[in-house]
């Protein structure tokens, strides 16, 4: 499954949306000669109006919310995002506490009401996420390697 | 001096004033006061006893004694001993008067625990501060009453553009990797004053640590998170202060192994902040070299530690990874790689013209305003100010070793790279020194009793400056634990290094600090309405803070 709006390299830009800083250094580490990821052609962007995919990271705090909105709306479609580390993924460690809207899914519903799609989310998980993952998480998305986990969610009772 | 002569000083100055004076060993003398006399007790305090303000703990205590209270923290930094003003409000309508004016760093805190615990100050303006602007009025997250997953659903409003010589920087800005806002006033090309909001990473650590799902075994865990980059010094400066208040007796080798992974911590986050400073001058090949020397740093760490950052290591009364001799001739390798790596780079850095030709003489914080500020860490000890909590407050196995303390009178930006360039140098021998005085034993201590209603303080020098906790211990876990992160102390520093300023070195400068929000996160607003200099003087600065929430 080829993505075809992203055949060539993918500009990306970085949304924290009230992390630690932990998955935001390993992105930049990802940036950085030891993995190199401009060699792949993934550059980061100043704007979300310049980028292919945005890397979010962080349980989107209340007070960052309306300024998420405005940023994801700036960016082109077709809009992806790649949601890095536990927080971005499910809301981490803080998923219900009183100033976090709790991860990428309670996002895109509220995303949904004030009229912007979302067309792919893919997941990073990993407390920080490592730079590894974050490069293969932006593999799946080109469809350039398997999905290893698929969308079946089991509670356990 | 002995803790006793302290304690007849205290009474002298403070008798006639003081309800209450006692010695608490795990925190300090504690000075109870009247409302109206903590003012007077502060003046004594601050300016006649010259000792460093270091934080405010605001406390619901209606259920142990039906009143709010605030516990000030100074600290005698050349004795090193901790002396607490404590004041009790009414429980119904809570007002304290404001010191603010007296003690200019403690701004923040008031601001913080009107937002937070709803306990007004009198004289002086308050304003939403940590929570959102659209949070409801009259409910306080903080209080005990209140639920921790209380969560009002949020109102999406739009501000317009701005309009006038202001320019928006953030949040979401090429020069910041977080989401802070600053607003800098512009007169052309020169900056007049700054506006901060911050406080976007606000996630109710505190709070979320007294709720049922965390026990003092599994706050390490939440502490670490706190912060992804200095993450290591919260849980540390965490399970001081529990093992502080209850008395638990931590094993050499445990001390020794956290004082090892808090240098490697330093070393990790100084190249990364090295690297941040030499991207923002539009040096990149600085940058480049010194993230390829921190790669080593981060595979360092999860060698030691299993994991390259949250480490996970840390539990109440001791640790919970051994080293062995493997991982000590990595370290020693790593090291030596490093030490000749850095000498290279910190050369390169120190004499490229687009480095000390643009910090030089800018971005100035004289000694006098970061002593009236409290300000922390490199950039107290860049203005002058010869502070070291590892020197002055030992904890863990520092004082076992010895090491300088770098410190420019300057006060500029290229001071505060010089002395995070030698504090590295500092790192590595420390971590030698470590690493052959490492006594044997076990890493964990056998007995664990955390007894109710003990308070303990806990103080670590992370790479951003002093990071203090205040816990006060509760059943099963702590009834209040306040955090207070450096660059909480270092962001109201900004309004008079930006003041007066070219726009172009604002990004350097801000960067100075090593400006870490997830730890801080709150804010910095500073007043400024005509557009008159000399209101400029008279700042007011409410913030949110944040490396704790």
């Amino acid at each position: 499954m080829r993505v075809n709006p992203l055949k060539k390299s993918i500009w990306v830009f970085h949304l924290n949306t009230g992390s630690c800083n932990a998955c935001d250094i390993e992105i930049l580490d990802a940036l950085t000669p030891y993995f190199d990821v401009e060699r792949f052609g993934i550059k980061l962007v100043a704007s979300p109006r310049h980028a292919d995919l945005v890397l979010l990271t962080g349980p989107i705090t209340r007070k960052t919310l309306p300024k998420v909105i405005n940023a994801l709306r700036a960016v082109p479609r077709p809009r992806y995002i790649l949601a890095i580390g536990a927080c971005a993924v499910g809301g981490g460690i803080w998923y219900d506490t009183y100033s976090v809207i709790g991860g990428v899914e309670e996002l895109k519903k509220m995303l949904e009401e004030n009229g912007i799609e979302i067309d792919k989310i893919v997941y990073v998980p990993g407390c920080p996420a490592r730079p590894e993952a974050i490069i293969y998480g932006v593999a799946v998305l080109l469809g350039l390697v398997e999905q290893k986990v698929h969308g079946e969610v089991k509670i356990a009772e | 001096m002995s803790v006793k002569e302290i304690m007849d000083i205290i009474r002298e100055k403070l008798g006639g004033i003081a309800e209450d004076i006692r010695y608490v060993e795990s925190a300090g003398i504690i000075v109870r006061v009247k409302p109206v006399n903590l003012r007077e007790a502060s003046h004594i305090v601050h300016d006649v006893l010259d000792a460093y303000f270091r934080t405010m703990m605001a406390v619901d205590e209606r259920p142990i004694n039906n009143t709010f209270a605030a516990y000030y923290v100074y600290g005698l930094d050349d004795k090193g001993i901790n002396i607490i003003i404590e004041a009790h409000a009414d429980p119904y309508t809570p007002v304290l008067p404001s010191i603010a004016d007296i003690v200019p760093a403690a701004d923040w805190y008031e601001l913080e625990a009107w937002d937070l615990l709803g306990i007004k100050f009198k004289n002086r303006k308050l304003h939403r501060f940590v929570l959102p602007d659209d949070w409801p009025e009259g409910l306080y997250p903080l209080r005990r009453d209140v639920d921790y997953t209380v969560r009002p659903s949020p109102r999406i409003t739009y501000k317009p553009p701005l309009q006038g010589p202001r320019l928006p920087v953030g949040p979401y800005h090429p020069a910041l990797h977080e989401p802070e806002y600053f607003e800098l006033f512009v007169e052309g090309e020169r900056v007049v004053d700054v506006e901060y909001n911050g406080f976007h990473v606000h996630r109710g650590i505190e709070k979320l640590a007294e709720s049922p799902r965390f026990t003092y075994q599994k706050i390490p865990f939440l502490a670490e998170r706190i912060c992804g980059i200095c993450g290591f010094v919260h849980s540390v400066a965490y399970t001081l202060s529990v093992e502080n208040a209850a008395k638990i007796e931590v094993p050499e080798r445990a001390q020794y192994i956290r004082s090892i992974v808090l240098e490697v911590e330093r070393l990790h986050s100084h190249l990364l902040w090295l690297g941040v400073a030499c991207h923002l001058l539009g040096y990149d090949a600085g940058f480049m070299h010194s993230w390829r020397i921190r790669e080593k740093v981060m595979v360092l760490a999860e060698l030691l530690t299993g994991s390259r950052k949250t480490y996970g290591i840390n539990l109440v009364g001791g640790v919970r990874k051994d080293i062995n001799m493997d991982k000590i001739t990595a370290i020693r390798n790593t090291l030596a790689w490093l030490r000749s790596e850095f000498a290279k780079l910190a050369d390169l850095v120190t004499s490229v013209p687009q480095i000390v030709r643009r910090a030089r003489g800018t971005g100035i914080l004289p000694r006098d305003e970061a002593r009236k500020l409290s300000v922390v860490g490199p950039v107290a000890r860049a203005s002058g100010l010869d502070r070291d909590v590892r020197r002055d407050y030992p904890y863990c196995a520092y004082k076992d070793v010895s090491f300088r303390v770098p410190v420019y009178t300057e006060g500029d930006n290229l001071a505060r790279v010089m002395v995070r360039v030698e504090e590295i140098f500092e790192s590595m021998d420390i971590i030698d020194q470590l690493l052959d005085k490492l006594p044997g034993g076990p890493i964990m201590a056998e007995k664990m009793e955390v007894p109710a209603g003990l308070v303990g303080i806990g103080n670590v020098e992370a790479p951003r400056g002093e990071d203090i906790h205040i816990i006060i211990t509760g059943r099963g876990r702590p009834y209040r634990w306040r955090v207070r992160a450096p660059t909480y102390q270092n962001i109201p520093a900004l309004k008079v290094m930006l003041r007066d300023a070219p726009l172009a070195d604002a990004p350097l400068t801000i960067a100075s600090i090593d400006p870490c929000f997830s730890c801080t996160d709150r804010i910095v607003v500073i007043d400024l309405k005509t557009g008159k200099r000399e209101k400029l003087q008279t700042v007011s600065i409410p913030g949110e803070c944040g490396c704790e929430i």
